[in-house]
């Protein structure tokens, strides 16, 4: 009896908690903001070290930004275990492996702005109720807090820390339908403008790890578009195709169809091959942070469904994959 | 006696008193039973990362409708691909759930399953070192480069880490 009081009181005090959060945040943000934010990302100069956290696991990695008169130059480097280091640099990537940098893929050739347009933030909306949660204090600078909350459950919640005056990004969180954080970033230092090393930015640094020389289109581009005939049935509202593509991938012999879902925030790829029969290319279930990862051989073809959304939302996708083609 | 249960568990009884309901839910089972729902109750209240639950039941029910799996190959799962914890909510969905229990029952139930399901493998609660490709091949075009812009690649930074 006592335990049944006592599950009641907490109950009780569960509700009137979320419905004084409901009233504390209704404050909706505006578009404007969030295109600055968008924006800030890529326009901003910026050095600082930051925490990634996910599952129960925490690596740091530092960060370099700087915006030259072409474009960005990003330098990642990862502070914990074993060197490694990114740079990006107008859509391609170079890793820093065994002492060596070496282009390892090439994102789509982006233009200098984000694709986070105002046609696609309002797509936002009709998927998230977005909404303002308040000022909190990341890294030493004041950050308006603002919550992307889903209108149902087959994705992730998340909330993002902007600096107050830049729109800078400072954390970032993804949250399950509990609550929890199942994933965050945040800077723990960071200096955001003013004097930053820029002693690796050009072509000539990394000219010596063959950054120079010429990648072929197809690689450039991710892979070829092409209409595959594939189609996903079930998928959450909102979520529209963005991309549908013919893709090399390591240790494959054939091409890869992968096509990806978006719905503003979050996405879903479904990639599609051959069955090969090899045995470790097992049906299941898998996840990693906020990324789940879903496997299954469908009528001969190896379908893996990869997605930061909940699983069961990549497990609904992939069950509805059919070939609609001649 | 469910009222000295939850005192038992709040601390509230004398010695003696707790000696004697001790050596009560040694012997009945029913009283046994109440004892570790109220500990699941809470448990539950406070919202731990893992839950203790007896599952053995459950699963045995279940393992008798699952067909056996042939798997003919004799070698350990590979030891480089690495484990990765599945979620809780992933867990309890119908696929994982095999490979899951698995790991989790009681050590009594063990055998009997094993004879039941000789050749079972925990396929999905192994995540093979390819699926780094599909998670970076993912990542490439998923809007959160938008948003985090710099930051990005982080997944991918920590994805490569378990590549070698």
């Amino acid at each position: 009896m006592r335990m049944c009081v006592a599950l009641r009181r907490v109950l009780l005090g569960g509700l009137l908690l979320a419905a004084a959060n409901t009233y504390a945040g209704e404050r909706q943000v505006s578009l404007d903001w969030l295109k600055t934010v968008a924006f800030a990302a890529h326009q901003t100069d910026y050095s600082g070290v930051f925490v990634y956290q996910y599952d129960n696991r925490i690596e740091t990695s530092r960060i370099i930004h700087v915006v030259e008169s072409d474009s960005e130059y990003e330098k990642l480097e990862s502070l914990d275990g074993p060197k490694r280091e990114i740079i990006r640099h107008h859509g391609q990537v170079w890793c820093y492996i065994n002492h060596k940098m070496v282009q390892v893929d090439s994102q789509q050739v982006r233009g200098r702005f984000p694709s986070l347009l105002p046609e696609r933030l309002s797509a936002l909306s009709s998927n998230y109720l977005i909404k303002e949660a308040g000022m909190e204090r990341v890294a030493g600078y004041n950050t308006q807090v603002i919550l992307f909350q889903p209108r149902d459950n087959l994705r992730y919640a998340h909330k993002i820390w902007a600096h107050t005056d830049s729109g800078l990004l400072l954390k970032a969180a993804v949250l399950n339908d509990k609550k929890q954080v199942i994933e965050q970033y945040a800077f723990t230092q960071l200096q955001i403008g003013g004097n930053i090393d820029r002693s690796w930015v050009g072509a000539k640094d990394f000219a010596g790890y063959d950054a120079g020389l010429p990648v072929s289109p197809e690689t450039a581009m991710g892979g070829t578009t092409i209409n595959s005939g594939w189609v996903v049935d079930t998928l959450p509202a909102g979520f529209k195709k963005t991309r549908e593509i013919q893709r090399p991938m390591r240790g494959k012999h054939a091409p890869v169809i992968q096509i990806v879902y978006s719905d503003g925030l979050g996405a879903i790829s479904v990639f599609i091959e051959p069955d090969d029969g090899d045995e470790d290319d097992v049906d299941g279930l898998t996840s990693r942070g906020a990324v789940s990862l879903y496997h299954k051989v469908l009528d001969k073809h190896l379908i893996t469904a990869v997605g930061e959304v909940p699983p069961r939302t990549v497990m609904q996708a992939l069950d509805s994959v059919r070939y609609n083609g001649k | 006696m469910k009222k000295e249960i939850s005192a038992l568990m709040d601390g509230e009884l004398f010695e003696d008193e707790a000696e004697n309901l001790f050596d009560q839910i040694k012997r009945d089972p029913a009283t046994h039973k109440d004892w570790e729902i109220y500990h699941l109750i809470g448990d539950v209240l406070r919202q731990p990362e893992y839950i203790h639950c007896d599952l053995s039941a459950k699963v045995r029910e279940r393992m008798q409708d699952e067909p056996t799996v042939l798997a003919p190959r004799g070698r350990a799962v590979n030891q480089k691909a690495r484990a990765i914890a599945l979620s809780a909510a992933a867990s309890l969905a119908a696929v994982g759930v095999v490979a899951w229990m698995s790991l989790q029952v009681s050590p009594e139930a063990a055998p009997q399953m094993a004879m039941q399901q000789p050749a079972l493998r925990p396929a999905s609660a192994q995540i093979q070192p390819k699926s780094n490709d599909y998670l970076m091949a993912h990542q490439e075009f998923s809007p959160s480069i938008d948003m985090n812009g710099g930051a990005s690649y982080i997944r991918t930074v920590s994805y490569s880490t378990d590549e070698k």
